[in-house]
């Protein structure tokens, strides 16, 4: 496998080894993200941080598998109702005395969190997906009034870059 | 006789503690979790797992565009979390940028409806077609993902009750938690040391404001 090198900002201290040890010059950045071009995947500086702040990931992520229709169907409607709870807790949230507002913030909290995990397993797992990347473009070819149609171009190019 | 809790695995054993579970209050909640009377069962010998043989719709005409603006808001704040874990900040804030438009296109129109019902609607609909069907693939990412969500809900709907019975009483001088992996929701002055439904340690766990 493929690996690049990541780096936690709130572990890196910025000041010391990895710099000086990356062959190619990969983890001298302005925005202290190590550049995922220049990087080749050796290692160095992953071994080298004294903050532990370096992690090598894979630089592809390896497909998630395939689901069935019906799974699909099932999880779709699930997150169709996460989402209906969700956002009648968020307006329940906005009346009412102190102590119902908060426990329908932490509801509405709640319904989002289980949503998203439900929605990974609605056939969108990863953000570089092809169903991910296809939903973007399904949505582009017929955007809703305000939708930020350049942040979905930027994010194709990002991810498909490599085929493209 | 011992009854277990189904959502946290907290076991009442009636022997030690001297009362049958039968005569506890019918409003008592589990001292783990908070999960009502009623979902705590008995403890039988080679317990056999609850058994799906629900018939799943033959419906399956999903489509994507058919996605709600509120789905397509958590679908692309979880994908923008999926970039955090990649360590992809600039794709992460254009996803999370794209779920906060669809958030609030989904806020414009007025949420209506009761949420007890809401709740008890799915937890007898959505949830269990879900379940049969992620069952019959044999897909362990979907019935993980659905039973925690369904763990959490069940809280919630023990919650959405006390609070219809108790009023403000129920959370005056104390705290609201919620666990940010999964979702579970806990009325206390702190934290519990482990979420009962996805065991993460109490840090994990954010106070409401
Ligand atoms: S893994 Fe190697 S090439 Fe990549 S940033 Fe670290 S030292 Fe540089
Ligand atoms: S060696 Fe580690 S702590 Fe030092 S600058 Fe590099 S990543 Fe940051
Ligand atoms: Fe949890």
């Amino acid at each position: 496998m493929k690996w690049k090198a990541v780096r936690n900002l709130r572990l890196c201290t910025k000041d010391c080894l990895c710099l000086y040890v990356c062959p190619v010059g990969a983890t001298d950045t302005e925005d202290s993200i190590i550049d995922v071009d220049k990087c080749t995947g050796c290692g160095d500086c992953a071994a080298a941080c004294p903050s532990k702040a370096i992690s090598m990931i894979p630089a592809e992520m390896p497909l998630p598998q395939e689901k069935k229709d019906e799974v699909l169907t099932g999880m779709r409607a699930l997150l169709e109702a996460k989402s209906r709870e969700r956002l009648l807790a968020s307006a329940l949230s906005e009346e009412g005395p102190d102590g119902k507002r908060r426990l329908m913030r932490a509801l509405e909290k709640s319904f989002r969190l289980s949503g998203e995990d439900i929605a990974r397993e609605a056939g969108f797992m990863l953000p570089q997906q092809e169903e991910s990347l296809n939903l973007l473009e399904s949505i582009l070819d017929n955007p809703p009034q305000g939708f930020p149609e350049d942040s979905a171009r930027a994010i194709l190019s990002s991810f498909r870059k490599g085929d493209r | 006789m011992k009854y277990i809790c189904s959502i946290c695995g907290f076991v009442y054993d009636e022997e030690k503690e001297g009362v049958p579970f039968s005569e506890l209050p019918s409003d008592r909640v589990c001292p783990a979790c908070g999960a009502e009377k009623a979902m705590s069962d008995p403890v039988k010998e080679n317990m056999p797992q609850s058994s799906v043989a629900e018939d799943i719709s033959s419906d399956n005409s999903h489509d994507m565009e058919k996605l709600s603006s509120g789905a397509l808001s958590l679908l692309f704040s979880n994908l923008a979390r999926g970039c955090e874990k990649q360590y992809r900040p600039h794709e992460q804030k254009m996803y999370q940028e794209i779920a906060d438009f669809f958030s609030a296109e989904a806020k414009k129109e007025k949420a209506e409806g009761d949420l007890v019902s809401l709740v008890n609607d799915n937890l007898a609909g959505v949830y269990k077609t879900a379940e049969a069907s992620a069952t019959a693939a044999g897909d362990r990412g979907a019935l993980r993902a659905r039973l925690w969500s369904y763990k959490v809900e069940m809280i919630a709907r023990t919650l959405l009750s006390r609070y219809e019975k108790e009023g403000e009483k129920m959370l005056e001088n104390t705290s609201v938690w919620v666990c940010s992996v999964c979702g579970f929701v806990y009325i206390g002055d702190s934290a519990p040391a482990l979420c009962p439904v996805c065991k993460v340690p109490s840090w994990k766990f954010e106070k409401v404001e």
